[in-house]
């Protein structure tokens, strides 16, 4: 009993640590990217250029050939 | 031989953070882009406050506000269509920084929650635009798009509190091009080069150019059922107008704010027509007028409204206010403009809390303030963190702002008349018409604030291109010298960042406090750097 | 064709506010009533014992001061105005009926204003004891509501005012006698202004903008009779043999007081037979109907409301009616061309110019000349050349239309 009970509690303290070691290394990977700014040199280098690429290649209707219909809207009071 | 002082120094800066004075915040940042080398070190605790409270937990809260409105196949779809929130919320973390660069303690908690605040209800409205728009949902009209209406930012949105539950309220410009320009100084420039190709001049308000050019880049979700627009701020907006309507092509309705608001005449008409835009709505959308509903939101409005006088109050009259110039600005118009939502009265419990701290502990928020300002005018859209960079700089604390100011008044709710009156005030008293365009008699209320807030200089803002302020220039410069006041002029083009630098705004500043105030900066490292091409 | 006898005089007329005409009125006891824009119903302030001034400032080049003021990125029009105020050329004023229907204009009558402020110091410009500067409040629209406040407006702050102030009589007797004598210079220029329509025009657009801006800027009694002189001479006026000009075009666009612009116009080819700008007799010669029984007021205000294409309006049928209005123009005063022209730094027609410029084209088959500039154009040169241009391609057109 003694020995299976150790064996938990060994078990629970390897899980324990075990999540303290993930949770340590995603914080310090967090902190890590919060400290030396890679959110922003990834969006500044990365993903802005990629999407202002994709923005400046789309295809766009062009607005002028709008009609602008006089007579569509009626004169209203309100 | 390790020199224990310098240790013992250097394990207190580790501790507590570099003092101000002998913080060099120029040194951490990249030339040219304004990333920085490293974020600022602000001690330990403020540090992990920063990284925890703040950046860990807005990005988490942005995934959840994209979660609760909409979803993030919504989401997606609008960020692939729209430049303007593609290119623009990413680096939304990064316009914290900028804001609350320096920042320590209680000033960087609460200056925080505003951009949190801010943060959510941009998220809430860009998300009910994808939702609702025909555009990203291959031509399809849905249920909300028939339940939105489409306002000019500068309508307020408490004229629509009467249907509120029913129909949602959404300003075209506030995300695509308001907020973008703070977060993101690229985007608006490519609205402002498509309305100019064809064939504007370069010359009208930027702001007015920038709205137009979402419409020419067709870049506006189609979203709502009818637009209701207005005059505001100037001869600009009203023609803005006339190109939204072509491009729009929704019913429309105009619903102006007189200049001459302090005509009992021009106020019986204003309430006239809320009236008939009431009607207008209750024609467009077939719900009917609620006046309890009215007065329920009219209400919870004066609640923020009656905590922002607290606020006032002690940023007049103690060191202890911890909100910084930005925040201040930011929030106070997005919340007035926007009219009540239940994330103001959140951030507002949390601010409150953090201010009585302030006030009965006594903590001096901005030890280093060497002068006390207040800004008049309108602000740079593309620096407004101004105000961050100057205290950091200079000691200049920008305690209070023009726009903060505007809306100075509770609504009755005990009839609708009186109602409907203070409604048609609050409707008059828009943002920038209030003073910078309401009459001489409002723009030069300058002095009476600079009084009641206890400022001993004036930040006054020069849009180049905003008609109604360049013509009082004049004026203004002979009363600061009839009256003696310290001021300096902050030229800017409110979003077009190419026609006055950032570093052409700190140049003026510096010109000013080195030639006309004798003074030495705090943190020389912030004098002179490039960030041209930051965010 | 033969000069028209008092075109010099009229041309005199022009080269300052306070003209031979304006002094005489003042020596006669009228009150000299300034305003600037379309919205302030000139027919009140025609009242008798008072006169109309719309404000311009010839021949101003170099508003210095005024740019101290306002700063230089303000429309030349105001800056010039208030450079003329400063210089002392608008004491002659009794009052100014100030409307803020566009920025610059209100900022400029702004410093005029007494304002008795412990917040800014009043200039004291216009040296004139009796002189003050009213507001009204102009609508953006014109339904029957907008109607009822301006009216309200033009009662408060013009009518009232004028009473409080110098005792004019603003009854609807006097309002009526008011109207008939406005009318009547609405008949003669809009009988002089008809010879534009025909094929073979009997008079120039310089000239016409020439005797339109006297009837805009000097006593009407006094203006009258030199216009009953006109209208008779123009009826026996015998045009050119040759034609002297290439094509027709209707001017349209923001602030022109400058008869020399249109002459640059004419002088490139092409005839200005229609004037619709500020300024312009498009609007403000529309005779003003009174209905049996309405109120002379009431029908002011509506007139004013009614008959204004200001690109300030905003109601969605009248910011789209604008366009086929213009396009009706084009096609009653038999225009070959539009020719869109705004000050620099009006906010108001930048806009409206680039709409004009791509609606009248596309949707009207209209060919459209559109330009910015100055108040005072003395970059002619550059004008010259698109002026030419655009006559040419005109030509072009019709020669392809004819094939």
């Amino acid at each position: 009993m003694k020995k299976g009970g150790c064996s938990l509690g060994k078990m629970l303290l390897k899980l324990f640590l075990k999540l303290f070691g993930i949770c340590f290394a995603a914080i310090a990977v967090l902190f890590t990217i919060f400290f030396f700014d890679l959110d922003g040199k990834l969006l500044f280098y990365v993903v802005e250029p990629f999407l202002k690429k994709h923005y400046d290649d789309m295809e766009r209707k062009d607005v002028l050939k709008d009609l602008y219909d006089v007579d569509k809207y009626p004169k209203r009071e309100f | 031989m390790i020199d224990r002082k310098k240790v013992k120094k250097a394990l207190r800066d580790f501790w507590y953070g570099k003092p101000h004075g002998e913080r060099r915040l120029g040194e951490i940042l990249e030339d040219k882009t304004g990333l920085y080398k490293h974020r600022e070190w602000r001690g330990v605790k403020d540090t992990s406050y920063y990284f925890w409270n703040i950046w860990c937990y807005n990005y988490f809260q942005m995934v959840m506000d994209i979660m609760k409105n909409g979803g993030p196949i919504v989401f997606a779809k609008g960020l692939w269509r729209y430049r303007w929130v593609g290119q623009t919320y990413l680096p939304v973390l990064h316009w914290f920084d900028r804001g609350l660069q320096g920042l320590r303690g209680e000033a960087m908690k609460a200056s925080a929650w505003h951009y949190r605040a801010m943060v959510a209800t941009t998220i809430r409205q860009f998300q009910r635009m994808f939702v609702c728009d025909a555009k990203i949902n291959g031509g399809k009209i849905n249920e909300q798009h028939e339940h939105t209406i489409a306002i000019n930012e500068t309508v307020w949105g408490g004229i629509f509190y009467p249907w509120d539950g029913k129909l949602v309220s959404v300003p075209m410009e506030m995300i695509p091009y308001f907020v973008t320009c703070h977060v993101n100084s690229h985007t608006v420039l490519n609205y402002i080069d498509a309305v100019q190709s064809i064939g504007l001049p370069g010359d009208p308000c930027p702001m007015c150019q920038a709205e137009s050019g979402l419409f020419v880049l067709d870049d506006m979700p189609d979203y709502a059922k009818a637009m209701v627009t207005c005059n505001e701020a100037c001869d600009a907006s009203v023609a803005t107008s006339i190109l939204q309507d072509w491009f729009f092509d929704k019913p429309l309705f105009a619903l102006p704010m007189p200049m001459q608001f302090d005509d009992p005449l021009v106020k019986e008409n204003c309430m006239k027509e809320i009236e008939q835009c009431w009607r207008f709505i209750e024609q467009q959308y077939g719900i009917p007028f609620n006046w309890e509903k009215l007065k329920e939101k009219i209400e919870q409005q004066n609640e923020l409204q009656r905590f922002e006088w607290e606020k006032w109050d002690v940023a007049a009259h103690t060191n202890n206010y911890p909100i910084n110039g930005v925040a201040q600005a930011l929030y106070r118009i997005y919340q007035t403009q926007y009219g009540d939502w239940e994330i103001w009265h959140q951030v507002d419990k949390k601010v409150r809390k953090i201010m009585e701290k302030c006030v009965q502990k006594n903590i001096n928020t901005f030890p280093q303030t060497r002068h006390r300002v207040i800004a008049w005018s309108c602000a740079p859209l593309y620096y407004s963190n101004w105000c961050t960079w100057a205290y950091n700089c200079w000691g200049l604390n920008v305690v209070i702002n023009m726009d903060s100011l505007m809306f100075d008044m509770t609504i009755r709710t005990d009839t609708y008349d009186h109602a409907l009156e203070d409604m048609a005030t609050y409707h008059m008293w828009a943002p920038m018409r209030r003073m910078a365009v309401g009459g001489m008699n409002h723009i030069f209320e300058l002095w009476e604030n600079m009084e009641k807030f206890n400022c001993d200089m004036v930040a006054m803002y020069d849009q180049l291109q905003c008609k109604g302020m360049q013509g009082v220039h004049g004026l203004f410069e002979d009363e600061f010298r009839r009256r003696n006041i310290n001021a300096f002029w902050l030229p800017h083009a409110l979003p077009d960042c190419r026609t006055v630098s950032r570093a052409e705004i700190r140049n003026a500043i510096n010109d000013y406090m080195t030639t006309v105030m004798h003074e030495e900066p705090l943190d020389p490292s912030l004098l002179d750097f490039d960030d041209s091409m930051t965010w | 064709m033969k000069d028209l006898k008092h075109l010099i005089f009229f041309e005199n007329l022009l080269q300052e506010a306070n003209n031979e005409l304006v002094r005489k009125g003042k020596e006669e006891g009228l009150r000299a009533i300034g305003y600037t824009c379309y919205f302030m119903p000139e027919v009140l302030l025609d009242l008798p014992g008072c006169f109309s001034v719309r404000l311009r400032a010839p021949r101003c080049t170099s508003p210095d001061i005024a740019t101290y003021y306002l700063s230089s990125r303000v429309c030349h029009y105001a800056r010039s105005l208030m450079e003329r105020a400063l210089e002392g050329g608008f004491n002659f004023l009794d009052a100014q009926m100030a409307t803020e229907t566009c920025t610059a204009t209100c900022r400029f009558q702004e410093h005029l204003q007494q304002k008795h402020l412990d917040t800014v110091q009043d200039m004291q410009i216009i040296e004139n004891p009796d002189f003050f500067v009213s507001f009204s409040d102009v609508p953006f629209k014109n339904t029957e509501l907008s109607y009822e406040h301006f009216r309200k407006q033009l009662r408060a702050h013009v009518l009232d005012e004028l009473t409080a102030h110098f005792g004019i009589d603003t009854s609807d007797e006097a309002i009526l006698k008011a109207v008939e004598q406005h009318n009547e210079v609405c008949r003669l220029i809009n009988e002089i202004g008809d010879y534009r329509k025909l094929e073979n025009p009997t008079i120039t657009g310089y000239e016409f903008a020439v005797i339109q801006l006297c009837s805009l800027t000097c006593p009407k009694h006094l203006i009258l009779p030199y216009l009953r002189e006109t209208a008779e001479q123009l009826k026996t006026r015998e045009p050119d043999d040759k034609k002297q000009f290439r094509c027709k075009v209707v001017l349209c666009g923001s602030e022109n007081d400058d008869p020399d612009f249109v002459k640059l116009i004419e002088s490139c080819g092409a005839l200005v037979v229609c004037d619709r700008y500020c300024y312009g007799a498009v609007e403000s010669r529309v005779p003003i109907e009174i209905k049996e029984g309405q109120d002379p007021l009431d029908a002011i205000a509506r007139h004013y409301l009614l008959t204004s294409n200001c690109p300030r309006f905003m109601p969605q049928d009248e910011m789209r009616g604008r366009k086929k209005r213009l396009a009706e123009l084009c096609k009653e005063y038999h225009a070959d061309g539009l020719i869109v022209a705004s000050n620099k730094f009006c906010e108001y027609w930048s806009y409206e110019r680039v709409i004009d410029t791509v609606v009248m084209r596309r949707d009207y088959g209209i060919p459209v000349c559109s330009i910015e500039k100055e108040y005072i154009n003395t970059a002619s040169g550059q004008l010259r050349t698109r002026f030419q241009a655009f006559v040419e391609s005109v030509e072009l057109k019709q020669i392809k239309e004819d094939k």
